[in-house]
């Protein structure tokens, strides 16, 4: 199994009309990997996913899986499996029909097929519902059943498309778990789209974030959240959201509202950025950033703050102990290495 | 309480106008298939009467059987439906999903057909018969008929088709089927209903057909339809026998229309309410 199911994206255009869905995406995706397309809807992220499965062919560029140019090659042909946002799973077949469904299209020998349903099935704990339609599978059912669906043929490549989506929030987080577990244990490459930073973070190995039809960014979650490379990035990674702030970098500090805060960048030149404020990295001290207290979003084992800092609005996450009350005055500031600089004309990092 | 009372009973009141308006033929033939035809005349008419199948024995085996007539009738039936459906659902489902050159213009094309008046093109249609034999043969008048059928059986089909949301076939492309074997194995078991609906429409519109059919058939093959006017001359009417042959040629009507009707009904929904197909 070990070295099946690497991918190799290069250059890859893809234009609808006069619009430019993709512009140019290259990465790699090494086998055995959980990597993580992210971005926001309409940037290219799912584009990307059906022109690796094959549903969709590039205008231009090539897709290579396992050393081999796939880019005109039918989806039948590519050895790849895939849970669709809506699970497309066949309504008028049984559960134990629709994960055979790909077996049958091998021509495996009927033995073979009901003991591999039965074992994914069992993987996916869906056993006990095998002789259901999916019109009588609760959401939740209705998604194992295409996971079973998608592993049960051992495809090189396991795409999913936002495949909890659909799921009400508490079933989200116990499915995000066993998919990774899942995908642990069969030791697969999957490729996984998402526009949740949170599910893209936990999940990942490595993940590509998507913006406007181009990969801005790739890397493992840490280094995605640590030194996000573009504003865009930064405001979309991390919840809440990294501040970004206007500011006028002069010699190791920047200036924010009025107040000097030291860096940790070293640039050439007197110049105007966007410094960057993870709402975690500010903290409270005496001889910090003057802010009056907003709002205060107290979410139990922490509070979300908004400060005015002279007109200036931030967001700052705070423990639960020592939370400030709405119309209190305090004094904010950030070690210098978690303030990140942008230019605020190319929206690049610093 | 009342008003809701008093609403009701207007509504049941129109209804059973309506009902009796819509029945009263077919009472009145049922009836008097069953009568001898100096009953049928008797005025005032006779609601008692000894009942016979004197009239149903005359035009099943007497001289003038119209029992040919009902075997050409389905023959032609069973055949436009049969060749309609073979040419129909591919063509559906090429005009519900592919995209192809011109494919608006198909699209209207089939249903600018279902708009010509049927009298504007019965002498063209017997000039094109006659010219290649066909005048009088089960060929030519499936033919004929196809070209009715078929437009309708597509328009009607291609809704079908578009309520099957496009990620199903998607998926059975990943899983390794072919086009023709996503449509076969993933695609027509679920538009079912559809086809059902479609097969009892183009069945009846074939069975019922009495325009064209006067005019392309012959002695060879004339369906029921006709033949029944063989009851009806310049010197009588022999109304025992013409409505003992309505009876039977409603027979199928109402036998597809009671076994379809589930059918029928799920199928009309179905197209009705987008995405209801997913069961």
């Amino acid at each position: 199994m070990t070295g099946r199911g690497h991918v190799k994206f290069r250059d890859i255009v893809k234009m609808h009309g006069e619009f430019a869905a993709l512009k140019g995406v290259s990465f790699d995706i090494e086998p055995g990997e959980f990597f993580a397309l992210l971005g926001p809807s309409g940037s290219g992220k799912s584009t990307t996913l059906r022109i690796l499965a094959g549903l969709d062919a590039p205008t231009a560029g090539h897709v290579f899986i396992d050393g081999k140019d796939v880019t005109s090659t039918d989806a039948r042909d590519r050895d790849i499996a895939m849970v669709f946002q809506s699970y497309a799973l066949y309504p008028h077949m049984t559960v134990a029909e629709n994960i055979a469904f790909p077996l049958e299209m091998a021509r495996l020998p009927k033995a073979a097929i009901g003991s591999a349903v039965k074992e994914a099935a069992q993987k996916v704990k869906i056993e006990h519902l095998l002789g259901r339609k999916p019109g009588q599978l609760s959401g939740g059912q209705q998604q194992r059943c295409a996971l079973a669906r998608a592993i049960v043929r051992k495809a090189r490549l396991f795409l999913l498309d936002e495949p909890l989506s659909n799921l009400d929030a508490k079933l989200r987080l116990e499915t995000r778990a066993e998919l990774k577990k899942l995908q642990r244990s069969l030791g697969v490459t999957a490729v996984y789209v998402t526009h949740d930073q949170e599910e893209a973070m936990t999940l990942a190995d490595r993940m590509a974030v998507f913006m406007a039809g181009e990969i801005q960014q790739v890397g493992t979650p840490a280094e995605v959240f640590a030194q996000p490379n573009s504003i865009d990035i930064a405001g979309f990674i991390g919840n809440p959201p990294m501040n970004l702030v206007p500011a006028r970098y002069t010699n190791g500090d920047i200036l924010v509202a009025g107040h000097r805060l030291k860096t940790a960048a070293r640039l050439p030149d007197e110049r105007d950025v966007i410094a960057g404020l993870r709402p975690s990295a500010l903290r409270i001290a005496p001889d910090g950033l003057k802010a009056q207290v907003d709002l205060v979003e107290d979410l139990g084992d922490m509070a979300v703050l908004d400060l005015n800092c002279g007109g200036t609005i931030m967001r700052m996450r705070v423990g639960d102990h020592d939370v400030p009350r709405e119309g209190d005055t305090i004094y904010v500031t950030a070690r210098p290495q978690d303030i990140h600089l942008f230019d605020p004309t190319t929206r690049k990092r610093l | 309480m009342t008003a809701r009372r008093l609403r009701a009973a207007v509504i049941l009141a129109i209804s059973a106008v309506f009902l009796l308006a819509w029945a009263f033929p077919i009472i009145w033939s049922v009836l008097n298939s069953f009568k001898t035809d100096s009953d049928v005349l008797a005025y005032p008419p006779k609601l008692i009467f000894s009942p016979t199948l004197g009239a149903y024995r005359e035009v099943l085996f007497g001289s003038g059987s119209i029992l040919p007539n009902l075997v050409s009738s389905m023959i032609i039936s069973v055949g436009t439906t049969i060749v309609t459906m073979l040419m129909a659902i591919p063509a559906a489902y090429a005009l519900a999903r592919l995209r192809f050159h011109g494919k608006k213009f198909a699209g209207f094309y089939v249903l600018t057909t279902q708009m010509l008046p049927p009298v504007g093109i019965i002498i063209p249609y017997f000039l094109v018969l006659q010219t290649i034999g066909w005048i009088d043969t089960y060929q030519g008048i499936i033919l004929i008929y196809l070209s009715f059928s078929l437009p309708f059986a597509i328009w009607l089909l291609v809704s079908y088709f578009e309520d099957i949301p496009l990620e199903m076939e998607e998926a059975a492309y990943l899983d390794g089927a072919s086009r023709l074997r996503t449509l076969w194995r993933i695609i027509i078991p679920q538009v079912r209903g559809g086809i059902a609906v479609t097969v009892v429409f183009v069945f009846l519109n074939a069975w019922n057909e009495f325009l064209f059919a006067v005019v392309l058939s012959g002695n060879t093959v004339r369906p029921v339809t006709v033949a029944m006017f063989n009851f009806v001359s310049v010197e009588q009417t022999l109304w025992a026998k013409l409505a003992a042959v309505s009876v039977l040629a409603m027979l199928p009507v109402v036998v597809l229309g009671v076994v379809a009707q589930k059918q029928i009904v799920k199928g009309l929904t179905i197209g009705a309410v987008k995405g209801g197909g997913r069961r």
